[in-house]
């Protein structure tokens, strides 16, 4: 068994509670869980400021366009959620570079940055593309 | 309005969980696709088991509906084969990038902006996904119980009792 950190819950209790919050939702708004869908609509939104014009022929951003739904709120609720819990145990830290990348890469911002933002663009075409 | 309030209070909830089990975590995040720390595992596939016995509990007492995505090979290996190599790269996922800004860890900021990148590119290029990727093994909206035609609750008990051996294991070895 692995040790607990401070303000740390077991991942199968902070877990179960999350299914049942997930289980809340479906009930009383028909909503199921997710967020890449929300980038793209993020995306369409910043978009929209510099070339509206080609926001609006593409089918992508027509089904998916500049607005603020459910799903977006939901993953706004997401940040201020993990903003609560860390302030609340203490666990809250400003961090630049992960301990595990430091260790490996160095704790320079810049390598970081640049990887982390390739690695989020790959990702987020990847779950488009497969739906998820 | 409401359906605003409802999200956000969902996602409330959901993102003070994410940071209680620790998932939210490069380390933890890496540690699992390095197979050296199954935290992340062990709350998401706990999640999955808890939602599904009680989606489909509700679902056959008639008080909702499932919400089934269509299974494109094309799509599904390619964009996954996509997303996991960008999710090693990044370290979070789009939802927990989110939550580890909220706990200070501020390079999921890259991440983000990688994501709207991401999203803007793929709006781009859906047209041509369209005619190529996303015609390869198109099977429609199907689920396991239909395809096996068996009984839903038969594949729950599996996927349940699958699930405890392997976090028993996990346990047993220290993960």
């Amino acid at each position: 068994m692995k040790t607990m950190e401070k303000g740390q819950w077991s991942p199968y209790f902070a877990g179960a509670l999350a299914g049942l919050v997930s289980i809340f939702s479906v009930w009383a708004t028909g909503k199921y869980i997710g967020a890449s869908t929300s980038f793209v609509k993020s995306a369409a939104m910043v978009e929209n400021l510099f070339i509206p014009e080609r926001v609006a022929v593409l089918d992508y951003f027509v089904k998916n366009g500049p607005k603020v739904d459910w799903q977006w709120m939901f993953v706004v609720g997401i940040l201020a959620g993990a903003l609560v819990a860390s302030l609340s145990s203490g666990t809250f830290k400003m961090q630049a570079v992960p301990d595990m990348w430091k260790s490996r890469f160095g704790g320079a911002i810049g390598k970081r940055a640049v990887v982390a933002f390739l690695g989020g663009t790959v990702a987020m075409f990847g779950a488009r593309l497969a739906d998820g | 309005m409401n359906e605003l309030i409802y999200g956000l209070i969902t996602g409330l909830a959901f993102g003070f969980l994410l940071q209680k089990g620790q998932v939210l975590r490069y380390d933890r995040q890496l540690g699992a696709l390095r197979l050296l720390d199954m935290t992340i595992v062990k709350f998401m596939f706990t999640t999955v088991l808890v939602a599904m016995v009680g989606t489909y509990l509700l679902k056959d007492l008639g008080l909702v509906k499932l919400s089934i995505k269509a299974t494109i090979l094309g799509g599904n290996i390619l964009g996954g084969l996509l997303f996991g190599l960008g999710w090693g790269l990044l370290g979070y996922c789009p939802g927990t990038s989110m939550g580890a800004l909220g706990e200070g860890r501020w390079d999921a900021i890259w991440g983000i902006c990688g994501m709207l990148v991401g999203g803007a590119l793929y709006a781009e290029a859906h047209p041509l996904m369209k005619k190529t990727v996303l015609t390869w093994g198109d099977y429609g909206k199907i689920t396991l119980p239909e395809v096996l035609g068996i009984n839903h609750w038969i594949l729950i008990v599996i996927f349940a009792a699958g699930g405890i051996l392997l976090f028993w294991w996990f346990e047993r070895k220290g993960l």
